[in-house]
């Protein structure tokens, strides 16, 4: 599995899409499914930097893997914040006029649409986010 | 990516240019521009979707504030968005309060 492990800062953010995004190139996904792991990838590591480490520093690390055997490409985002499931949040009514529209939940629901499989786990302290795209 | 969206504002009619990426680095930039917007008499504002690549969450939530805060009145355009960009509006459902063209004649 490739690694890579930074503070969860927003000016973080660039190297680390970009580790992901080299990776779904590398593992042959077409240009409009690698946009569509992007966005998944940026709304997760998003959440991770704005909301799982509130009141010190912390790290992020992110993980990737790619299988030949039909496993596909699986991307691991893992921080050790407090504990915070992204799948607990409620989507989003996308059929909802705009004025009953709030304005959260469109990144996790992102997530779920995009991506084959979400798998959230809390395991030693660390919250554990692994996306998954065939 | 542009930190200066804003190409035209007369009569009514805002007109920003998106290109690149529309993400969370710099949406706020975005979103200070069009919050210089509130108040004055803006009748369309017209996102020049062409060169646009990218968008995310963060993206669509300063466009949907843009059509929010503005009024009922304003309309929000977005023009010739390339497919990967369409996807992510429909995906999200803001296709419905948006006007999505081919082209845009002032």
């Amino acid at each position: 599995m490739e690694k890579l492990t930074l503070p969860a800062k927003l000016e973080n953010y660039e190297q680390m899409i970009s580790f992901i995004v080299n990776g779904a190139e590398a593992a042959g996904f077409d240009k409009a499914t690698i946009s569509k792991i992007h966005l998944a990838c940026e709304e997760a590591l998003v959440n991770v930097i704005n909301y799982a480490y509130p009141d010190k520093q912390g790290d992020i690390e992110i993980g990737y893997n790619f299988s030949d055997d039909n496993s596909g490409f699986l991307i691991d985002i893992i921080d050790w914040g407090i504990e915070f499931n992204p799948l607990n949040k409620s989507e989003p009514d996308i059929e909802a006029p705009l004025d009953e529209r709030p304005i959260g939940g469109l990144g996790i629901f992102f997530i779920r649409k995009i991506m084959d499989e979400v798998i959230y786990k809390r395991d030693r302290g660390r919250n554990i986010l692994t996306l998954i795209k065939r | 990516m542009d930190s200066n969206f804003l190409v035209d504002f007369n009569e009514g009619v805002a007109k920003f240019n998106l290109s690149g990426r529309l993400d969370t680095t710099n949406a706020p930039a975005l979103s200070d521009e069009l919050k210089e917007l509130v108040g004055q008499n803006v009748e369309k504002i017209v996102f020049m979707a062409n060169d646009l690549e990218y968008i995310s969450s963060a993206g669509l939530r300063v466009i949907v504030f843009a059509k929010q805060k503005m009024g009922v009145d304003t309309q929000v355009f977005v023009v010739s968005p390339q497919q990967d960009v369409l996807d992510v509006i429909k995906m999200s459902g803001f296709d419905s309060f948006l006007k999505i063209l081919d082209s845009f004649d002032d």
